[in-house]
């Protein structure tokens, strides 16, 4: 599989996902995006030695991995994009700050090491909580959330046609370097002579494509404007939220007495 | 918007239309169209057939001549009016479902009309249930097929019950049989349709009247089955016998 | 080039934020006073273009590697800096949010480092400036190189300050300036070419398309005829240049910040006073909202005891039990 096949498998195994009937897919948009980020601002907001809080934030990933029934693998191999720059800053570390923090029997923890955890664990829990969100709720339920927070509409119904669109580009993509390849069996991508027309010409044909998809807005009494399904709070809603809530604050207040 | 309007729905008088001065694609075209009638328009590539058909909807609006749709004349101030009453279907349907799911798209026309939300709810109902779609409803239009995309593209027109439908090139990609179910989902909608296309089989099994159109005049208007007869008047213009005549 | 959240602090993080935000704003009101209907769908289907393009490989000649189109200036030299930087945002929100490629919270920081300098500074202080007079061959290329270089160039710095202001990485600034420079050097110069053959192509087949281009474009296609080897070898060369001075200049000081910190204001330590400081330093013990730095002097190291450690792995070793028990009733209800 190519890296387009793959990135196409993923989008599909997240559409599927946000389709499941679970009670999780069914609360308040605005909640879990809320939810996704305060807790990612907590989770940074602790300083770079205080392991022990940032440990006991897992409580949310592990239930959202357990209970919304989630593949942990789906969500670490989501790390992959974001791995590198993290460990780059990270990875040193421990040659830079060498001073020992703590003493567990014989082994001598240094700053550097601690430090190097933590802003993997950091890392890792923002990451599988951002999946959580978006495993169990649609980009159209999100764009609801971000127009009830008074997001411009243009920039929201643009995130909606990319959305919608991302797939079917994806398909052209695949099919366009498919095609260059079993013709150019023995290059590892696109030669630079083919730069220009090659992406050049799928441009225009995308521009041709927006002006149909234009034109079929306009046909149908388009007057710049998406509709967008209202969504009731229920007391599921506002519970889930606020324990949630209270759960990070009494984490984030009780790390003085840990 | 279905008003009922029995008779003439389309009148065109002596219509030319030209992109650049001095190049006309369109000379002089007459045509008048009755609610019910099903008209193929046939022609070889590039004489004129879709922008006629974007004319009707006033996609193009400096013209010349007469262009009447459900007794408004096509120009700008009148717009909205000509658009609640004609609906076209494109070419490429994954161009014209725009939002996520078929439910949304539907709805998308009725909504803009500003009608309520029960209105909408049973609009999107009937057009699904007119193209026998209704299970399709809460899909992701992503992951339709090419023949359930064709048929959602139409429920988007239909749930605005226009009094004409312009489709273009509606049989293209389809497998056998999801051209055999179009075939019979068009034979039962009762509006007005315009059906450009290159497939003569399909247009002689959805439409009595044909029109032959080259190099921007129409050469021929009249029964579907005296033109796919006429091999010679075909040929003179760029087209073949349908399959079935051509012994192929 | 795309950071995640654990690199930022909720300070800084906010603060791109909000210089996004301000950006967005302009851009909305500019898109909004051009009252072209016809933008929002092409920037959708443009937005989604631009996601697709960054999934193909393009080899890099003479090297056995391949390279990528990021596309904030391609974007912008299509739909202009206003509607290309709001079409970045969505695909730079639809990436995080799908692919996990950056973070929700460092979203500010993403926005800024890639959109706003692509848009920006690419579109209005580079594309346009060249391209008053009429758009050719040898000016799309050297505006596409020289902006898709400096607008990286200025991404990674971005990246660099952020990082190190957040607190989270023991390198010192003059390593992972010399290391991001160089690195964005390389990737901006192949992504400028590609994208210069983008637009040399449009423009050969559609220059109506092109955002910016002097109303006389049209008669001056012909002109300009600076050949295309030539203008990328002169670029080459002028930006591995800049590079090196810049990594050479880097890396000569020690610690390039905290030396411009002691020119600047005279101590390498910043001290503040007064009771709004002491105020600001107390709210900001009880919340956490940023990290202590002085930490790791402090006679008691919180969150680091063996013990606490322990303590925290039975309470996530339990909550794992829980939610095991909380899924099994809740099917069984």
């Amino acid at each position: 599989m190519n890296s387009i096949e793959r990135n196409l498998n993923e989008l599909n195994k997240i559409q599927n996902l946000q389709q499941r009937s679970h009670w999780m897919n069914d609360l308040h948009p605005m909640g879990k995006l809320l939810l996704g980020v305060v807790y990612i601002l907590t989770v940074v907001s602790f300083g770079k030695y205080e392991l022990v809080p940032i440990i006991m934030m897992a409580v949310y990933p592990i239930f959202g991995f357990i209970v919304g029934e989630l593949s942990f693998r789906e969500g670490i191999y989501r790390m992959r994009l974001i791995l590198p720059l993290i460990l780059f800053v990270g990875i040193l570390n421990p040659f830079f700050d060498r001073d020992v923090v703590l003493r567990i029997g014989n082994l001598s923890v240094t700053g550097g090491m601690l430090s190097m955890l933590t802003l993997m664990l950091k890392g890792f829990f923002s990451v599988l909580s951002a999946y959580i969100l978006i495993a169990t709720t649609s980009i159209d339920d999100i764009c609801y959330a971000l127009r009830t927070i008074h997001i411009p509409k243009v920039i929201v119904i643009v995130i909606m046609l990319i959305y919608r669109y991302f797939g079917v580009m994806g398909n052209e993509a695949d099919r366009i370097s498919t095609a260059y390849r079993l013709r150019a069996p023995r290059q590892n991508g696109i030669n630079y002579k083919a730069w220009g027309t090659l992406v050049g010409q799928w441009l225009l044909r995308s521009m041709d494509r927006a002006n149909i998809v234009y034109e079929s807005m306009l046909l149908r009494g388009f007057k710049g404007d998406f509709f967008v399904h209202k969504k009731g709070v229920r007391k599921t809603d506002i519970i889930y939220v606020a324990f949630w809530l209270l759960l990070f604050a009494a984490i984030a207040f009780g790390r003085r007495f840990m | 918007m279905h008003t009922g309007v029995h008779g003439e729905l389309l009148k065109i008088e002596h219509l030319s239309f030209s992109y650049e001065k001095g190049q006309e694609v369109l000379t002089d075209i007459n045509l008048v169209a009755h609610d019910g009638e099903s008209i193929g328009i046939i022609g070889s590539n590039g004489i004129g057939k879709s922008t006629l058909m974007k004319l009707l909807v006033g996609l193009y609006p400096d013209y010349n001549g007469v262009l009447e749709v459900a007794g408004h004349t096509v120009d700008k101030k009148n717009l909205s009016h000509v658009r609640e009453h004609i609906g076209y279907v494109f070419q490429d349907s994954e161009s014209q479902l725009f939002l996520s799911t078929v439910e949304d798209d539907v709805a998308f026309g009725p909504q803009n009309y500003g009608l309520s939300k029960e209105e909408v709810e049973r609009r999107v109902s009937e057009a699904l249930a007119k193209v026998h779609i209704e299970h399709l409803r809460k899909f992701q239009t992503y992951k339709l097929s090419g023949g359930e995309k064709k048929l959602s593209a139409i429920a988007t027109i239909l749930s605005m019950e226009p009094d004409i439908i312009i489709m273009d090139e509606p049989s293209i990609a389809l497998d056998p049989r999801n051209r055999k179910n179009l075939i019979k989902i068009l034979r039962e909608i009762s509006s007005l349709k315009l059906i450009t296309s290159h497939d003569l089989d399909f247009i002689m099994d959805t439409c009595e009247r044909t029109i032959l159109l080259d190099d921007g005049r129409i050469i021929f208007d009249g029964p579907t089955s005296e033109i796919m007869h006429d091999e010679k008047l075909l040929t003179d213009h760029g087209l073949e016998l349908p399959l079935r005549f051509s012994g192929v | 080039m795309h950071m995640a959240d654990a690199l930022v602090t909720p300070a800084v993080a906010g603060t791109m934020y909000v210089l996004s935000t301000g950006a967005a704003a302009v851009s909305v009101k500019k898109v909004r006073e051009e009252n072209d209907p016809k933008k929002i769908p092409v920037m959708g289907v443009m937005g989604a273009f631009v996601f697709a393009t960054q999934m193909l490989n393009f080899t890099i000649p003479g090297t056995g590697s391949s390279g990528h189109l990021c596309g904030g200036m391609m974007l912008s030299a299509m739909l202009g800096p206003f509607a290309g930087f709001l079409t970045m945002i969505g695909v730079l929100l639809v990436q995080c949010l799908l692919f996990a490629d950056g973070g929700l919270l460092a979203l500010g920081c993403n926005i800024w480092n890639m959109a706003f300098y692509g848009c920006f500074i690419g579109s209005l202080l580079i594309w346009k400036p060249i391209m008053k007079k009429g758009a050719s061959r040898g000016k799309i290329i050297a505006a596409s190189v020289i902006g898709c270089i400096l607008t990286l160039q200025l991404g990674a710095f971005s990246v660099t300050l952020e990082t190190l202001l957040s607190g989270v990485t023991e390198l010192p600034f003059s390593v992972f300036v010399a290391t991001m420079q160089p690195i964005h050097l390389a990737i901006g110069l192949v992504e400028g070419l590609i994208t210069a053959a983008v637009l040399v192509f449009v423009h050969e087949a559609r220059p109506e398309l092109l955002w910016g281009i002097g109303s006389d474009s049209l008669e001056k296609v012909n002109e300009g005829k600076l050949s295309y080897k030539k203008t990328i070898i002169a670029l080459a060369v002028a930006a591995l240049i800049c590079g090196g001075g810049i990594s050479l200049a880097a890396s000569a000081f020690p610690d390039g910040l905290e030396w411009s910190m002691e020119k600047v204001a005279g101590t390498s330590e910043l001290e503040a006073e007064g009771s709004a400081y002491e105020t600001a330093a107390n709210i900001q013990d009880t919340t956490a909202l940023l990290p202590d730095y002085a930490f790791k002097n402090s006679e008691s190291v919180a969150g680091t005891s063996f013990s606490g450690i322990v303590g925290s792995l039975v309470v996530v070793a339990v909550a794992v039990g829980a939610c095991y028990a909380f899924r099994f009733f809740k099917k069984k209800a």
